[in-house]
């Protein structure tokens, strides 16, 4: 009597605790998918890496979320922030998870497109260990706005200087280091033009970076600027480049097209790396994402991993120069798969999946725990050394893009100022003036 | 009586009259209605849309018009040297590119017109560069015009010329544009000024060679005046296609260097693209829309003026 009536209570015992986690078992089945019944995010990303992530991350991805079906949709860069303004504004809209080029997170949250991920409805299916403390300031500043959290940063990259050691050996020049001054760089620059192969034309140039006119040639302007410590905006969000130092910096960005090989001033992001790969220049400035495509990849490049190395660009009056260009995973406002599209997100932007990412896609991670670890790759030790360099000198410099829900729009101001001073139809100083004038009034 | 009834068959023919061109009318008016409706979705709506934005502060939560603002935003571009200097460049673009391409296709439709060996196949490939995407035409001659490896260099430095920087120099950029626009186009007035010239009557021609004309006053005096209206609605045609390009710009020079290929429909395509100023980019559209009007009503009275003096 007794046993029967323990192995009752007990089984009365059991079946109420089964019965009282059911709801939440169900809950948590449904929010993260089950058997049978995956729950489906959609991923809006930059076409360049869309389809690599799609078929080298999800995978890894669904190792831990069997159900969440993941699909990643690549869109040309230049289509892409119209594209996600137009979505994140939908009443239904058909992204869940929206991946972000640094400046324009102000623009997605200023038309409320974007999820607080620090407020209470991620935070409860936010991870106990998922640690923002570890985050590099500079990275995650990425993806704030008004101090909300709205992004965090899933694939890092930073200006950096790659340059080519067999070069600098012809020239007789010493390799690079953190130190070289922009004074140094511009001494050694003549030597570097050089003939390499002894049948008396030049073949070898110093440096080939952003001179077209493009959003981006003003970010190598704003790395020297700032490395002579000049700033692009003041603390009342007043243009304050159109200085001396700012005029300066411009110059020195035209005189670094003197060195360049000729038609320089059509270069830009490809034409550049076209250049470095194929030996034909001995440094290159441009984001440190294409270091595996530049120095590993034997497909891509003619280099070998020991001939190239990276750095931060040379020191100014300041300090040495870089700047930021983070790409951040925020979620849709009206997402209907919130507990799926936020843990996607967090894998991405934890320790582990920032490692999957750096060794499966060549993306680079925002965390101090993962940059001060050994990487799976050898080649990824002097570019986690040079990324963390890199992220404290933007934090100290400020060194980004303008934050405004306007920052394109300034942007493309600079770069038609900038792309006008280069081509000497104007002076520095006339063409900041000008730059200056018209971003007042734009951001106003 | 017999005026009654026939006053009667007089109005029931009326009538009938009256009914037949009713239904007549509505039976045009029913095939026209779908074209009607597709011309007023497609080409109506954009317009209006384009000027409603224009007049308004352009909300972004909504993507579309705000807050009406007034002639706000065609102060703001009529006020902003960057358009000026776009349409400069549009305009010296027009000026170079439209009679060069004109001249040149009717110069080869006259040789293509003789009889020679090799016509057939020379004409089928003047039909290329017209189906080539204008992004791999660009594509293709940036690789052209490059100033290190390019084919155009290597080729004029073996007659002595250069190294030319085609897309660093200024002039040289827009050159390049407007070599790339010609060899694009240059074909359709081909094909166009081919087709003519075979349509001219031939005993116009038999009785100028009886007359004794030589091959240079047959030329000037009796083809050209028989092609004026041809060449007119060619121009007219090629000027409303040349004046919207900005599709090679964008793929061989970015409008660079500096603004020296900065042509109007870039600089509105980066406003409204790049930079998310959707108001103010269709204040411009909507000012070119009506320059374009403007510009196109004067070349069509002038070529009627042209058809009537020949």
């Amino acid at each position: 009597m007794n046993a029967v009536s323990r192995r009752a209570v007990l089984a009365r015992t059991a079946g109420s605790i089964i019965l009282s986690a059911l709801p939440f078992a169900a809950g948590a089945a449904e929010g993260l998918g089950k058997p049978g019944a995956p729950v489906e995010i959609r991923i809006m990303a930059n076409e360049a890496f869309a389809n690599s992530w799609q078929n080298q991350l999800v995978p890894e991805f669904n190792k831990q979320f069997p159900h969440v079906k993941v699909t990643i949709d690549g869109v040309p860069y230049a289509e892409l922030l119209p594209k996600m303004m137009l979505d994140a504004i939908n009443a239904a809209p058909e992204y869940d998870v929206l991946l972000i080029d640094d400046p324009w997170v102000p623009q997605l949250a200023s038309v409320g497109g974007l999820m607080d991920l620090k407020g209470k409805a991620v935070a409860a299916f936010t991870k106990p260990d998922y640690d923002w403390a570890d985050f590099n300031a500079a990275p995650l500043a990425a993806g704030e706005w008004k101090g909300m959290q709205y992004a965090v940063p899933v694939r890092s990259n930073m200006l950096l200087m790659f340059y080519n050691r067999t070069l600098y050996k012809k020239a007789g020049l010493p390799e690079p280091t953190p130190e070289l001054t922009w004074d140094q760089f511009f001494d050694q620059a003549k030597s570097l033009i050089q003939d390499t192969n002894g049948d008396g034309k030049v073949d070898a140039w110093a440096v080939d970076t952003y001179f077209v006119r493009d959003s981006l040639t003003p970010t190598i302007w704003q790395a020297i600027l700032e490395s002579n410590g000049g700033k692009l905006l003041d603390a009342n969000g007043k243009p304050a480049f159109n200085d001396e130092i700012g005029a300066r910096s411009l110059e020195m960005h035209r005189d670094l097209a003197k060195y360049a090989p000729p038609g320089a001033l059509g270069h830009g992001f490809s034409e550049s790396l076209q250049a470095f790969r194929q030996g034909q220049v001995a440094t290159m400035f441009t984001w440190g994402s294409v270091y595996k495509a530049t120095a590993v990849d034997t497909k891509t490049t003619t280099l070998k991993e020991e001939e190239v190395g990276i750095q931060v660009m040379p020191v100014g009056k300041a300090r040495a120069g870089t700047h930021r260009g983070i790409w951040n995973a925020g979620i849709s406002s009206k997402t209907d798969s919130l507990e799926a599209a936020w843990a996607f997100v967090q894998w991405l932007s934890s320790k582990e999946g920032e490692q999957i990412n750096a060794a499966l896609a060549g993306s680079f991670p925002a965390r101090k725990s993962t940059l001060a670890s050994k990487p799976n790759e050898a080649w990824l030790e002097p570019v986690y050394k040079t990324l963390q360099h890199s992220y404290q000198l933007a934090s100290e410099g400020e060194m980004w893009r303008i934050r405004s829900p306007k920052s394109n729009a300034a942007q493309q101001v600079l770069a038609d100022e900038v792309a006008r001073a280069l081509a000497g139809q104007a002076s520095a100083k006339d063409a900041l003036q000008t730059a200056a004038d018209k971003i007042a009034s734009t951001l106003k | 009586m017999h005026a009654t009834v026939s006053a009667a068959r007089g109005q029931s023919k009326k009538r009938q009259v009256r009914w037949e061109s009713f239904f007549d009318l509505l039976t045009r008016w029913s095939f026209l209605m779908p074209t009607i409706l597709v011309l007023t979705v497609t080409l109506a709506y954009p317009i209006f849309y384009t000027i409603e934005i224009s007049f308004a502060e352009f909300d972004m939560s909504s993507f579309g018009a705000g807050e009406w603002v007034g002639w706000s935003n065609y102060r703001e571009v009529i006020g902003d040297y960057r358009f000026w200097e776009s349409l400069k460049v549009t305009l010296v673009y027009l000026a170079i590119a439209l009679p060069l391409q004109i001249t040149l296709g009717f110069a080869i439709a006259f040789l293509i017109n003789a009889e020679w060996w090799g016509r057939g196949i020379t004409r089928a490939l003047f039909i290329i560069p017209m189906v080539v995407a204008p992004v791999v035409a660009g594509g293709m001659w940036r690789m052209i015009l490059d100033p290190l490896w390019g084919l155009m260099n290597y080729a004029l430095q073996s007659i002595g010329i250069g190294p030319l920087d085609w897309f660093g120099d200024p002039d040289l950029a827009m050159a390049a544009i407007i070599i790339i626009d010609t060899w694009r186009w240059t074909p359709f007035i081909v094909l166009i000024a081919t087709a003519a010239l075979l349509a001219l009557p031939k005993d116009i021609f038999d009785a100028a060679k009886i007359d004794g004309a030589g091959c240079w006053s047959t030329l000037w005096s009796v083809a050209l005046p028989l092609l004026v209206p041809i060449i007119t609605a060619t121009f007219v045609i090629r000027w409303l296609g040349a004046v919207k390009m900005f599709d090679i710009v964008l793929a061989a020079t970015y409008g660079g260097p500096g603004k020296a290929t900065n042509v109007v429909n870039l600089f509105i395509y980066e406003e409204a693209f790049r930079s998310l100023r959707f108001a103010e980019s269709s204040a411009m559209a909507v000012i070119v829309l009506v320059l374009t009007m403007v510009l196109t009503g004067i070349f069509l009275r002038g070529s009627r003026k042209l058809e009537e003096r020949f």
